[in-house]
């Protein structure tokens, strides 16, 4: 099963998912895949504070900031896990931007869902967070502009995908696609 | 209390004002901007408080060092049964401004709070308002 729960920021979409992945994982083993790649105070502040909310939550953690299909070696029993991962822009964007340059938009694209796919077939539920970054009605740089784009098209595969589609607005969950 | 969201000019204060007086405006309501300003004079009122573009207000209180978290909650204490209406403002690209992203980040947590203590949220888009609090599966 796969559920997408998307959210803008400061919207409490991180809260409402791991309440979310707890109550649908029972007694499965949970893990937290973490995406993001830490920069600078504000990016130590964030994780500190998601770490104390993941506490006694019983999440294990692991870390994978691009090749997330790569996390299915580190967990025991994958048929038997849920995966919480957190969150989708950070992947894209770590997708598309390295060192050496801009990904083009169709390869970002076409990895992470071929990524996400791979951790869906073996996992029992894979739950996914993304960021609703698409209404500031700003007109940013090219690179930026094909950010947006790559991860507005992987947010429609995956509700494509998903079973359960769940935007939080202000702390509250709306349902926006049920499950059967 | 009760709060209202949604975006930018989507006709949040006309759906609140239509919603109070049936079409007559501002017969038993009153609209202010800010709080903590004139406090005397919004406790003794006998109409409906309503606190328009509350993200302004946060977003001012926190250039000016202030506290609008806890502001925002001794403006609840005196004034239980006001409407608190805000632009959602999270919807976008993470700013590279400190202070833009620290404005987003702090009106969305408020805006949570504010949210658990209402006794109704409602979200509006082109003028048509749907209640969202209260909804759980």
């Amino acid at each position: 099963m796969m559920t997408v729960i998307i959210g803008g920021s400061g919207s409490g979409k991180s809260s409402f998912a791991e309440e979310y992945t707890q109550r649908i994982s029972n007694n499965m083993q949970k893990y937290y895949l973490a995406t993001m790649q830490v920069f600078g105070e504000d990016g130590r502040k964030k994780v500190e504070r998601h770490r104390n909310m993941r506490n006694g939550k019983g999440f294990a953690t692991i870390e994978q900031t691009v090749s997330i299909k790569d996390a299915i070696d580190r967990i025991k029993v994958p048929s038997e896990s849920t995966i919480l991962l957190e969150c989708m822009s950070n992947l894209a964007a770590n997708e598309m931007f390295w060192e050496t340059g801009q990904k083009p938009e169709d390869d970002v694209v076409e990895t992470v869902l071929s990524d996400i796919n791979v951790l869906r077939e073996k996992l029992a539920h894979l739950v996914v967070v993304t960021n609703n970054v698409f209404e500031d009605g700003i007109i940013y740089d090219e690179s930026t502009m094909a950010y947006i784009c790559a991860l507005g098209r992987i947010n429609r595969a995956l509700t494509n995908m998903a079973d359960e589609v769940v935007e939080v607005v202000v702390g509250i969950p709306i349902m926006i696609k049920k499950g059967n | 209390m009760k709060l209202v969201i949604g975006g930018y000019a989507q006709g949040k204060l006309d759906y609140v004002l239509e919603k109070i007086s049936g079409g007559d405006m501002c017969a038993r309501s009153k609209v202010v901007q800010e709080i903590g300003k004139n406090e005397q004079e919004v406790i003794n009122t006998e109409e409906i408080v309503i606190v328009n573009h509350l993200h302004s207000w946060i977003r001012t209180r926190i250039s000016e060092g202030g506290c609008p978290e806890e502001e925002i909650m001794l403006f609840l204490d005196k004034n239980p049964d006001c409407i608190l209406i805000s632009d959602e403002v999270g919807n976008g690209i993470v700013p590279l401004d400190a202070f833009e992203r620290e404005y987003r980040e702090r009106t969305g947590r408020i805006l949570i709070e504010l949210a658990k203590k209402a006794e109704e949220v409602e979200r509006v888009i082109c003028g048509i308002g749907h209640r969202i609090k209260e909804r759980s599966f």
